[in-house]
């Protein structure tokens, strides 16, 4: 089958979010249902088939939805209200939209943790520290499933 | 102009400090962000002002609560909205600057005449961005409902708006962009949006007129 000539093709935009916590590792399959039921939930079923969004790819702590052109403000409110992807409590922070992936592709800047051996007992629970850029530090329980997470600061863990 | 979070509530309420909230919420563009509980207050990026919530079912009990020591302290005072005579009665309490949780009110809660009454005394109704972001099927329309009915009643009236993310958690906090393209949701424009964000400034700092010192 012959590809449509360019002219014709849908013009698309992409956007790219931030997955928060910067920890959280996350299916893309699993993303993109998320992405759905967000935006069937808020603009129906119908804008949503009209803007046909998809999640490209997800990976390094970041994700890009396809949409088509137009509908990308749309999107980006429908990605504001995603909360959870599979039961793990997530954000997605929209950081910019393009034309092409190559574009957002520049924009991600990968966020590795410093260290992680560290250990914390807060209450009656040890949690496993994650220390981030900017004197951000992430808490995350000792455990198997349904790990708590905490969000401190360095000197919030110091003055502990 | 200040932008400001009017509400957002740390740990122990929530799962995140009082600092990496403000750390987040400065990232986020806002300047400032009300701190709304018992959090230690420090700061490691946007100001950080002190709010206090009253939760009561009388105005005789409010007037009681907004004489506690922690009350008094506080930048902005808030007060839970309820039924239609309390919520005419609160919004002429002196010390009370927001009336909030307006969303979970029944329908014509907050009328036109707590809303004149409001912008007589420059008090503020909020509006939960939580209520957008979490709630899914028809408490979200319904919640949609009530805001667009308080825009309504401010663009007659006049009474200021604030926007409160609610957020318990970092990753509860929406950037302004974000709260831009929610609050376009319920007819809200970008300008007002700006405005509303600003309000808490104006709140804490209300204009008066120019005094002679001699």
């Amino acid at each position: 089958m012959r590809p449509r000539p360019p002219a014709m093709r849908t013009k698309r935009r992409y956007i790219l979010a931030r997955i928060l916590p910067y920890g959280a590792w996350v299916d893309q399959k699993q993303v993109y249902f998320a992405v759905i039921e967000a935006a069937t939930s808020l603009l129906g079923d119908a804008a949503v088939g009209l803007a046909q969004p998809a999640v490209v790819f997800c990976e390094g702590g970041y994700v890009v939805v396809r949409c088509r052109r137009g509908t990308e403000k749309d999107i980006a409110v429908a990605l504001a209200t995603v909360t959870s992807v599979a039961d793990e409590r997530i954000a997605l922070r929209t950081v910019a939209t393009s034309g092409t992936i190559h574009a957002l592709r520049r924009r991600m800047k990968p966020i590795r943790h410093l260290s992680g051996d560290e250990e914390v007992k807060v209450g009656e629970t040890y949690f496993a520290v994650y220390r981030y850029p900017r004197q951000k530090v992430d808490l995350v329980e000792k455990g198997i499933k349904h790990q708590k997470s905490l969000f401190f600061t360095e000197a919030d863990l110091e003055e502990r | 102009m200040k932008i400001t979070d009017a509400g957002i509530h740390p740990y122990p309420a929530g799962d995140s400090t009082v600092a990496r909230m403000t750390l987040e919420a400065a990232g986020l563009g806002f300047d400032s962000a009300v701190v709304i509980g018992d959090a230690v207050h420090r700061s490691s990026g946007a100001e950080v002002l002190r709010g206090a919530v009253i939760g009561a079912a009388s105005v005789k009990e409010v007037l009681k609560r907004v004489r506690d020591p922690a009350v008094r302290r506080a930048d902005v005072v808030y007060v839970d909205a309820g039924e239609i005579a309390f919520n005419r009665a609160v919004v002429a309490v002196k010390e009370v600057n927001v009336v909030r949780s307006i969303h979970a009110t029944r329908r014509n809660a907050f009328d036109h005449v707590a809303a004149r009454t409001a912008a007589e005394r420059g008090v503020a109704v909020d509006i939960s961005m939580a209520p957008i972001v979490h709630l899914r099927g028809t408490k979200r329309q319904k919640a949609l409902q009530r805001y667009a009915d308080v825009l309504s009643l401010q663009r007659r009236y006049g009474f200021p708006l604030t926007i409160s993310s609610d957020a318990r958690s970092i990753l509860g906090q929406r950037s302004v962009r974000e709260l831009r393209g929610l609050c376009a949701l319920f007819g809200m424009t970008g300008a007002e949006v700006t405005e509303a964000l600003s309000s808490v400034g104006r709140i804490i700092e209300p204009h008066r007129s120019v005094r002679v010192v001699k």
